[in-house]
Formats: structure tokens, C-alpha cells, sequence
């Protein structure tokens, strides 16, 4: 299918400033979006309150307003400019929330404008809980057992259907006022009560917790043609409960089967096409329960995510890029890789590698806020690493973050330095600590049960006091499989102070023969 | 051990992405130990491709990572070759500016033929993307890592001063190693950076600074502290981006602060600086190439000097300076540069004192390296300062551009700080001398009430309209004593558009000496319903509040987090008070106009 001829001008709406949750990759996706519908003869006007940006440079876009981004400023936009169509993916939320408040007033209609990348009701479907909800069980996909109460009795009801143990979310309350969880039927209807309680509108959603289970993203693509490929499969090392953003996260996943990663793909491929985003890329998260294998389906962005920024430098893949070039008309097999300069888009992405991301946080800036990692994201920025192996990209990964620490440890900065490691040195700094003391094992138990940032750093320490992989496992549930990986790094690390009288000599004689 | 055993297992290590960092700690030997045995025993990384296709193809854009294997897929070329620093991750007071710096800084240098280099570690960034320089390192941004591929690649130069602290702090380690530092040297950064070399500098340039001392004992703060006078700033020497930094009225909160906040000591001395109070903060971007300078944008600060300049607002050009200041700002910042040797990017801080109708410059600090406001200040005036500043780095001259000597513009742009407080239950939300704003937005219009209204509005608040609705038109003020009086014309401005004005006792009592009708609330601690209880109502349409002192520091907190969380519109200083008082009355919504920024320099 050749690029449409009867639109010419877009309008593409940025992100805004950046915030927690929203940062400079969609200032990257803008940024490709543009250059790539440019490079097609289109028109591109561009929207962006952020000056900091290079979407907003006066020579990218043809038209570039530097203005707050609401409907009312987006609608004078329309009134001036008459653009064709609004590409509304490549923006982060604030773009989607904005075009789909557009389209609702029928502020779109009047002017004549198409969206395109994707259409209203296909946003709608994928952000609304219940639509999405029908939407799964329709090509019979799990999605975490809900329901909806508004009594005690209901509640009761509900709990057959969901199980235990289950989260109770009260509506419309800031923050998460009233939430908790209940474990057992005894405890449940006082969970529920006071959830009832807070709720102004006494409604309370009552969930299945997927607390603790293994967290998976695939970044999706799908064209005119029905066409889709899976650039890029991501794993979280931190299990549901921490936010993606906040998550330690891996690429290719690592611990699936194939099996697994093949039923995982499929499920992908239906949930794009039963969700009915046309052209461009989508991010679908999945939790599967490491006991039994039950994936269900967590939730999916119908639009360029921070994930897909992470998937696109992870393969090369530039996903933005490429979903702006479908937007207009074009399938898979007729875009070029620009790498290889044979293949076509539709081939997806190999890797022979591994990437790792570790979140950056600030909490030091915000003195008294909690450090406790949940649902909601608090990091302000992340590293990205590449190696050879999982423990390569980790290490290297580490000493990225700008938080002076050079490695998974052993590196003159950590809390904890245990006397046993001590093979040929004499003990006599205070801070060294005896790995047996009782106290130490419960500090760092209580690290390893709450998300925080210092968390890898305290796996390091549990594995050195001598905790086995499946405790490390039962307080973290952070898959054994990079636990091992971590044990690998930290034997590695004995092995080398075991040779440390050897390594000396060698480099006092180097040091003889360069006259140092 | 023999060397083939000694050989096995360092290669080893490196293939578990140990540094050498941990490989000197865990030996007790240096880094630079590990290095040259490393280089002996010919362990040294190779780099890998990011290809999409696991090698099957040939790969035309070089982006690459390094590993520990035999085979290195890097044919460097014969061109030359500029490297380019980049940020790393973002974090607070290191965002997304400075990758715009580095862009720039690549598109610069490719268009007069240099091949450039980029390394960064940040997924999130333009710079990263694999066609936006010519070749791209995805690597940590530590001094071993930047080395492998310095030697790997051996570019003419590599240029420092874009990407912030994160490169800048590796200047002086690749000097020593051999590497060509582009632009402001090593030593000039140094100078500026340097406290005792810096104040004499100034002093030889007979250039005003606050008076200031440094103090190694508690004693020692205290009398330099009477001899400068109070307020005054303090912070530790050794903490960047104004950690543990403080304003400090009186002796008993300096006693407090020192044993409280810095474990003061002769290695860890306090700096001390005069405070000037309610001083116009002023910063400055400029480009030198060492002969002549460019005064790229002034942008005068909204919030007073004491809030760290990345969380302040600020208007191009400036709105309230006397045309002789701007003049002295000028040509300061010219003799500076000059002074610096900076060759490349500047940033200054001023800050402007009156009194009796004259205005006083004093220089805050010098950063002789790209400043956060610089996208701002190219967007605000339609200069690319990265550019240009790169192309001078790579030898063209500042003359060549033919710029005037400082931009002249028909337009307002006010920037306003994005901050995150709503992600941090409980914290307050006070501006401070800490930076913590993770973003930027700007509003670009003919007046300035409309351009500040925009930034809010862009930052996410709605200033009210005028004429407000019957159930929204309440606007709470409780301000600190030394506030009243700056407090009042806006006060009635607001009574004047039909706002109910409430407020809390002295605040009531003083804006009733002057005229102004408002009705008394309680404090929190007060009696019910208090002020919180109103807000909550949701008729607030604005809240100013200003800090009052420690006494209520819990009943403010709340009101604070009240207005945050319930998403009405509030400021914490007075200015910024003025300032929203000019935007409300500006009536955005009557008279929201959009344009272009092409259209703004289209003559």
C-alpha cells in the first residue's frame, strides 16, 4: 500500500514538560516522528509547552507552536493551521488525552480533521478498564478476576469469583487512600468496610493481586495490511507490584520457555488486532504467575511508550520512526531498515545481546518522602546498558546511574563489608562487620521485602551473609534466575580477592619496570 | 600464578562487567594500576554492533557497545573526528537540556565535516537515536569507559561542556591522560569553580560578589557571619547543586544548622555567603571565542535570589532592570569571559540589589560550560547558542556569525519550573536554595501577563479568569510579616476583579489598615472551619501563601499539600504573586492568541 496522497498536513502533539512518568523519549519520539513524515513530503506542525526539546526546533517541524498543550490552545492550532490529520501516539498520555478530549467535542469533526495512528474507539478500548476488560475475554485472554461492590454482601460475592489473596481499591479517592489487602476471609470484610468508608461514591473494585508475579512488556507493531511483528520482549527483574518505570528491566525476556514467550507473542498479536490500533506500535504488559504459568493480561498503550524509547535503542528498531510512516498509508514490507539497508520493517529484531535498564531515583532531593517502591512511579530518569550477558549489562549498567557506585559492589562504597572476605588483611576498620550478627540479617531482610532503590545492593549483601537463592527468592520474589546470575558476580568477586597477594606482585613489578 | 592464569581470570572479570575501579578496590591497588596491567596482559574491550539482526546483515549505521570477546566490528575511519560527552541518566538538575546541547552540538560539527562521536547511556534521549550522530557509543560515562573508545576511535578532540556535570567532572582525568579537551580548558573551569582563586580574579576585575568567608569551625561561622551581617546563605563546600543549602536569619539558626545539617571540619569546610535579600536574581547565557563574546539572552529571575535558579521563573528580557544595570550585566559578563578564556558556552549568575533608586550588580557564580536555560534562551530568541558555540569550539570565529552584540526582541518568553511534589506525599512544597524541578515550559506571547499566564498554564495551573463564577471565586492570603507590604497591591488588584479575599489573622489585620476587604479565616490550629476546611470546599480559585516561621510550619504544610492535591492554582512567594496577578488579568481566555514560533523571527 503506497503512502496516502490525498492528506498533507499533520499535526503532532508533544509531551509537555518533563515530569515523573513522562520524560525526553517523547521528545525522541517526536523528534522521529517528524523527521520520518518530513522525509514522506508532508507538512508537520508541531505543538510543545517544552523548549528544552528538539521537537520544538524552528527548523524540525514546518510549523511549531511552543504553547501550553490543552484542547482550547490545540483548537485555535486547528482554527490557523487546518491540518489534515492529528497523530496523537507519539506524544506520551498528554498527546492521547488531549486528541481523544479533541475528538469528544467534536472539535476534530468540525475542522475536518482524521486522526490517525489510532482511532478514538480504539483508544477507548484500550484505556478503559471494562471495555478492555470485554475486549480481552472476547478472544479469550486472561486479565486479573475483578469486580465492582458496593456493599459488604456484594463484596462477598465478588471474592468467590476473584480469590485470595485480593486488593481492595476504594473509587475516587487521591492517592490510594483506603486500599488494602486481605489475605483471608476473616480479614476480608473489614478490608472491604473501610474501603467502602473512604470511597466517596462507597464503591470499592475488589482484584485479584498479581503481587509478586513475573512482569512482562512486548512492544508491538501493526500495519494497513494487517501485518504485525514483536520488535522487542522485555522482562522485569522487580515482580508485579513495582512500576515498570521503577523496575530494573532486561531485554530479550530471559526466563520464559518457549513455550511460554510463543503463547505470549500470539496473545500479542490478537490483543492489537482485537483492540483495532491500525498502524503504529503498541506496549502490552503481561504478569504471569510463577507457580502455575497463568499469564493474564495487565494492560496495553495504544501509543509510542517509555518502553518502546528502551525497545527501539535496545534493537535498533526505531519504532517511532517507523509508526509515524505507517500513520500515513505505508506497510511493513515497504519500509527499509535503515541498518541493514535490505531488510524491510517487517523483520523483526534479533539480538544477540543484553540489555539491562536500572531507573535512576532523587528521593535525597525530598527529605521525609518514602523510598518504598509501588504502583505509582517516582524514578526521574534511567541508565541503559548493553553486554554480552545479563551480568556484563548489569554491572556496567550500575556504574551508568551517576550515584558514584562502579559496579554490583565491591567497590569501596558499599554499607556492609563483611570481615570473612577478608582472606589477607587484618580487620581493623570499625565499619567491617561480622556477617553472623543477628541484627544485620534482619536489616537486610527488611530490604529485600520492600522495594527500594538500594535493593540490588542488599541482594549483594543477603547472598555474602550466607542467605540461600530461595530465601533471597521467597522475601524478593525476584526470579532465581537472576539471583544466580547475581551469586555468579559475587563468587567472581571471592575469586578475585583470592588472588589478590598474586595480583600485587605482578603489578609492583609493572610498576618497576614503568618507573612508577 | 603465571601470566596465562593471571590473564584468564582478569579477563574474566571484565567479561562479568567488572570496572577497574572494583578490581583496584578489591586489590587495594589504583585504577590506573589495573589499567596498565591490563593494557600489558592486552585485555582490552572490542565493540559489538547493534545491527537489528544478530550479525545475519551488514549493519550502515555505527552503533556499537563494548564487551570482552576477540573480534571488534569498530573500522574507524580517517576522518576528523570530534567526540561528544553526553548527560547520562536524567536526574534532577541534569535533564533533558543538556542532551539538547549535545544534539546541537553534533548537528554543528557535522555541518562544517567533522564525523562526531557521540557516548551517552541514556535511553531516553534524542542523542542516543542511531542516525543523529555519525557513529554512537551506548557506554557508562566513567573515565575507563570513555578511554576504551578515545583509544579505539582517536578523535582530534572531544568536547566536555555540553552534557553537565556528568562529562564535566571526567575533564581534568582525560586531560591528564592525554585527551584534547575542546573549548574552555580544564584550568579555566577550575578558576571559576574555585572559591579563593575565583574571589580574587574578581577582585582584580574590581567585579562585586557578596562578601562571603569560609569557615572550619562552628566559631569560626559565627564570627564571619557577624562580620558579613545576617541573612546569610551557608552550605557545605563539598555538596554540588545546592544541597544542605540554607538561608540563615540569625545566630541560634546558625548553631542549628551546624550541627544539625554539615559535620563542619577542616577538610569539609562551610561557605558563607551574605544573603541579599530580596535581590533580583539575573542569569545570564553567552558564547566566547576568546576575542569576542556574545551576550546570548539575560533573563531576569521572578522569584527573588535564595530559589535556586532551576526552580525559578524568569522573563526574557528583563522587565524590571534600570537600561544602565542590563548595560553593567553586559559588559561584566564580556570581561568575564575574556578573564576565563572561556571559549564556548557561559553561563553567569547575578543578582541585582536596590536602593534609594540605584541598582547594584553583584556576581553570584560563573559556569564557564552549557546552563540548563540555553534551549530557552534559543527559543526565546531565535539564536542557536549550542550551535554556534560548538562551530567556535572547532575553531570558527564568533565574528563570522555577524550576530549584533546582544539579541533584540519583540516578544516576551517566560520559562516556569515543573516540580514533582504531587509524586511525594508529605513533603512540602516550598521553593528553595535545592534544586528540585524535573521540567521546564515556556509561554511566549506580546505581554508578559499573558506569556506568564501561558507557562502556568502549560506547567499545569490555570490561573482563574476575572469576574470569577460565585462558587469559585475565594482567594486565600496568609503571608509572613515581611511580605505584607509587597502583598497589598495585589491584594486589591484581586478585590478589584471580583475576588472574595480570605485571610488569616495578621494578614487580615493589615490588609484592613490598608483598604482592603477581606473576611478573617482560622488557621489550622485555630478553630474549625479553618482554611483547610475551605479549600477543601473547592470555591478556592488561588492560594498565596508565604512561609510564616517554624511556630506554624505544620498548620502551612498542610494548606500547602491542600492546594496540590485538590489542584488549585498557588504560589509561595510574593512575586510570583504579582506575577499571577498580571496573568489573571491579562484574562487568558479572552485573549489567548497562538502563533508560531517560525512567525516570531520571520523578519
Amino acid at each position: 500500500m503506497p503512502k496516502r496522497t490525498d492528506i498533507h498536513k499533520i499535526l503532532i502533539i508533544g509531551s509537555g514538560p518533563i515530569i515523573i512518568g513522562q520524560a525526553c523519549e517523547f521528545d525522541y519520539s517526536g523528534t522521529q516522528g517528524c523527521k520520518a513524515l518530513r522525509e514522506e513530503g508532508y507538512e508537520v506542525v508541531l505543538v510543545n509547552s517544552n523548549p528544552a526539546t528538539i521537537m520544538t526546533d524552528p527548523d524540525l517541524g514546518n510549523r511549531t507552536y511552543i504553547e501550553p498543550i490543552s484542547p482550547q490552545v490545540l483548537e485555535k492550532i486547528i482554527e490557523i493551521e487546518k491540518p489534515d490529520c492529528l497523530l496523537p501516539t507519539l506524544g506520551g498520555q498528554t498527546a492521547l488525552n488531549n486528541a481523544v478530549a479533541l475528538a469528544e467535542n467534536g472539535i476534530l469533526e468540525r475542522h475536518g480533521v482524521e486522526l490517525i495512528g489510532a482511532k478514538l474507539e480504539a483508544i477507548n478500548k484500550a484505556e478503559d478498564r471494562e471495555l478492555f476488560k470485554e475486549a480481552m475475554n472476547r478472544i479469550n485472554l486472561q486479565v486479573p478476576r475483578s469486580g465492582y461492590a458496593r456493599s459488604v454482601d456484594e463484596a462477598m460475592n465478588i471474592i468467590k469469583e476473584v480469590g485470595f489473596p485480593a486488593i481492595i481499591r476504594p473509587s475516587f479517592t487521591l492517592g490510594g487512600t483506603g486500599a488494602g489487602t486481605a489475605y483471608n476471609r476473616e480479614e476480608f470484610p473489614d478490608v472491604v468496610r473501610w474501603g467502602l468508608e473512604c470511597s466517596p461514591c462507597h464503591t470499592v473494585l475488589i482484584e485479584e493481586s498479581v503481587l509478586g508475579w513475573k512482569e512482562f512488556e512486548l512492544e508491538v507493531m501493526r500495519d494497513l495490511a494487517d501485518n504485525v511483528v514483536i520488535i522487542c520482549s522485555i522482562e522485569n527483574f522487580d515482580p508485579m507490584g513495582v512500576h515498570t518505570g521503577d523496575s530494573i528491566t532486561v531485554a530479550p525476556a530471559q526466563t520464559l520457555t518457549d513455550k511460554e514467550y510463543q503463547a505470549m507473542r500470539d496473545a500479542s498479536i490478537d490483543i492489537i488486532r482485537e483492540i483495532g490500533v491500525e498502524t503504529g506500535g503498541s506496549n502490552i504488559q503481561f504478569a504471569v504467575n510463577p507457580k502455575d504459568g497463568r499469564m493474564v493480561v495487565i494492560e496495553m498503550n495504544p501509543r509510542v511508550s517509555r518502553s518502546s524509547a528502551l525497545a527501539s535503542k535496545a534493537t535498533g528498531f526505531p519504532i517511532a520512526k517507523i509508526a509515524a510512516k505507517l500513520a500515513v498509508g505505508f506497510t511493513l514490507d515497504e519500509i527499509r531498515n535503515d541498518i541493514t539497508r535490505v531488510t524491510p520493517a517487517s523483520f523483526e529484531p534479533t539480538i544477540d545481546y543484553c540489555v539491562v535498564k536500572i531507573p535512576r531515583w532523587a528521593f535525597e532531593k525530598f527529605p521525609g518522602s518514602d523510598s518504598t517502591l509501588g504502583t505509582q512511579m517516582k524514578s526521574v530518569g534511567e541508565a541503559m546498558s548493553i553486554g554480552r550477558t545479563f551480568k556484563e549489562a548489569l554491572q556496567k549498567g550500575l556504574r551508568s546511574l551517576e550515584i558514584d557506585r562502579f559496579g554490583f559492589g565491591a567497590d569501596g562504597k558499599d554499607t556492609y563489608v563483611f570481615q570473612h572476605q577478608l582472606v589477607f588483611e587484618d580487620p581493623q576498620d570499625s565499619s567491617y562487620q561480622d556477617p553472623s550478627a543477628s541484627y544485620l540479617k534482619e536489616e537486610i531482610i527488611e530490604k529485600l521485602k520492600r522495594p527500594n532503590p538500594d535493593r540490588i545492593f542488599y541482594i549483594r549483601y543477603a547472598l555474602q551473609i550466607g542467605l540461600s537463592i530461595q530465601d533471597i527468592y521467597q522475601y524478593t520474589k525476584i526470579d532465581p534466575w537472576f539471583l544466580v546470575n547475581l551469586a555468579e558476580i559475587v563468587d567472581m568477586e571471592y575469586q578475585l580477592r583470592n588472588v589478590k597477594k598474586d595480583v600485587v606482585e605482578w603489578i609492583r613489578e609493572d610498576q618497576k619496570i614503568v618507573g612508577v | 600464578m603465571n601470566e596465562t592464569e593471571l590473564k584468564n581470570i582478569i579477563l574474566q572479570a571484565k567479561q562479568f562487567g567488572f570496572s577497574d575501579r572494583q578490581l583496584g578496590y578489591l586489590w587495594g591497588v589504583s585504577e590506573s594500576d589495573i589499567r596498565r596491567l591490563r593494557k600489558r596482559l592486552a585485555i582490552v574491550p572490542v565493540f559489538k554492533t547493534v545491527d537489528t539482526c544478530a550479525a545475519e546483515f551488514e549493519a550502515f549505521t555505527p552503533y556499537h557497545y563494548s564487551t570482552y570477546e576477540t573480534e571488534s566490528e569498530v573500522r574507524p575511519s580517517e576522518k576528523g573526528k570530534i567526540v561528544i560527552l553526553g548527560g547520562g541518566p536524567n536526574r534532577i538538575g541534569q535533564g533533558i537540556e543538556f542532551d539538547y546541547c549535545c544534539v546541537h552540538a553534533v548537528m554543528a560539527l557535522r555541518e562544517i565535516g567533522y564525523e562526531t562521536i557521540m557516548i551517552n547511556s541514556n535511553p531516553e534521549t534524542v542523542s542516543t537515536d542511531y542516525d543523529t550522530a555519525d557513529r554512537l557509543y551506548f557506554e557508562p560515562l566513567t573515565f575507563e569507559d570513555v578511554m576504551h573508545i578515545i583509544e579505539a576511535e582517536q578523535p582530534k578532540g572531544v568536547i566536555v561542556q555540553f552534557g553537565g556535570q556528568t562529562p564535566l567532572k571526567l575533564a581534568v582525568p582525560l586531560e591528564r591522560a592525554g585527551v584534547n579537551i575542546l573549548g574552555t580548558s580544564p584550568d579555566s573551569i577550575d578558576l571559576a569553580e574555585d572559591r579563593k582563586r575565583f574571589g580574587a580574579l574578581l577582585e582584580e576585575l574590581r567585579i562585586n560578589q557578596p562578601p562571603n568567608g569560609t569557615a572550619t569551625t562552628v566559631a569560626e561561622a559565627k564570627t564571619i557571619a557577624n562580620r558579613i551581617g545576617y541573612p546569610v546563605l551557608v552550605r557545605p563546600s563539598y555538596v554540588l547543586g545546592g544541597r544542605a543549602m540554607e538561608i540563615v536569619y540569625d545566630e541560634n539558626r546558625l548553631s542549628t544548622y551546624m550541627k544539625r545539617a554539615v559535620q563542619v571540619s577542616p577538610e569539609h569546610p562551610v561557605l558563607i555567603d551574605k544573603y541579599l535579600e530580596d535581590a533580583v536574581e539575573v542569569d545570564v547565557d553567552a558564547v566566547s571565542d576568546m576575542s569576542d563574546v556574545y551576550v546570548g539572552g539575560i533573563m531576569e529571575h521572578i522569584e527573588f535570589a535564595g530559589i535556586h535558579s532551576g526552580d525559578s521563573a524568569c522573563v526574557i528580557p528583563p522587565r524590571t532592570l534600570m537600561s544602565e544595570t542590563v548595560d553593567t550585566i553586559c559588559a561584566q559578563t564580556i570581561t568575564l569571559a575574556k578573564a576565563l578564556h572561556a571559549c564556548g558556552l557561559m553561563n553567569i549568575q547575578y543578582a541585582v540589589t536596590r536602593r534609594d533608586g540605584a541598582e547594584q550588580v553583584y556576581v553570584l557564580e560563573v559556569n564557564p560550560r552549557a546552563s540548563r536555560t540555553v534551549p530557552f534562551v534559543s527559543k526565546a530568541t531565535g539564536v542557536p547558542l549550542a550551535k554556534i558555540a560548538a562551530k567556535i569550539m572547532a575553531g570558527i570565529s564568533l565574528a563570522s556569525f555577524g550576530l549584533p552584540p546582544r539579541p533584540t526582541i519583540h516578544h516576551i518568553a517566560v520559562k516556569e519550573a515543573v516540580l514533582p511534589f504531587l509524586k511525594f506525599p508529605g513533603v512540602d512544597i516550598l521553593l528553595g536554595p535545592e534544586m528540585r524541578s524535573t521540567g521546564e515550559v515556556m509561554g511566549i506571547d506580546t505581554d508578559f501577563g499573558r506569556a506568564y499566564a501561558k507557562a502556568q498554564a502549560g506547567a499545569g495551573m490555570m490561573l482563574p479568569e476575572p469576574n470569577p463564577p460565585l462558587d469559585k471565586r475565594q482567594v486565600v492570603i496568609s503571608v509572613t510579616d515581611r511580605d505584607k507590604p509587597a502583598i497589598v497591591e495585589s491584594a486589591r488588584w484581586l478585590a478589584e476583579m471580583g475576588f472574595e479575599l480570605l485571610a488569616t489573622g495578621g494578614t487580615f489585620e493589615f490588609l484592613r489598615q490598608h483598604k482592603i476587604p477581606s473576611k478573617r479565616v482560622f488557621k489550622v490550629k485555630e478553630d474549625r472551619p479553618h482554611i483547610v476546611d475551605i479549600m477543601k470546599n473547592l470555591n478556592t480559585a488561588l492560594v498565596i501563601n508565604t512561609p510564616l516561621d517554624a511556630s506554624s510550619a505544620y498548620d502551612e504544610l498542610a494548606l500547602r499539600r491542600c492546594a496540590l492535591e485538590h489542584h488549585i492554582p498557588y504560589v509561595t512567594t510574593v512575586a510570583a504573586a504579582r506575577a499571577a496577578v498580571l496573568g489573571i488579568r491579562s484574562n487568558l481566555k479572552e485573549n489567548l492568541q497562538v502563533k508560531a514560533i517560525q512567525d516570531y523571527f520571520s523578519t
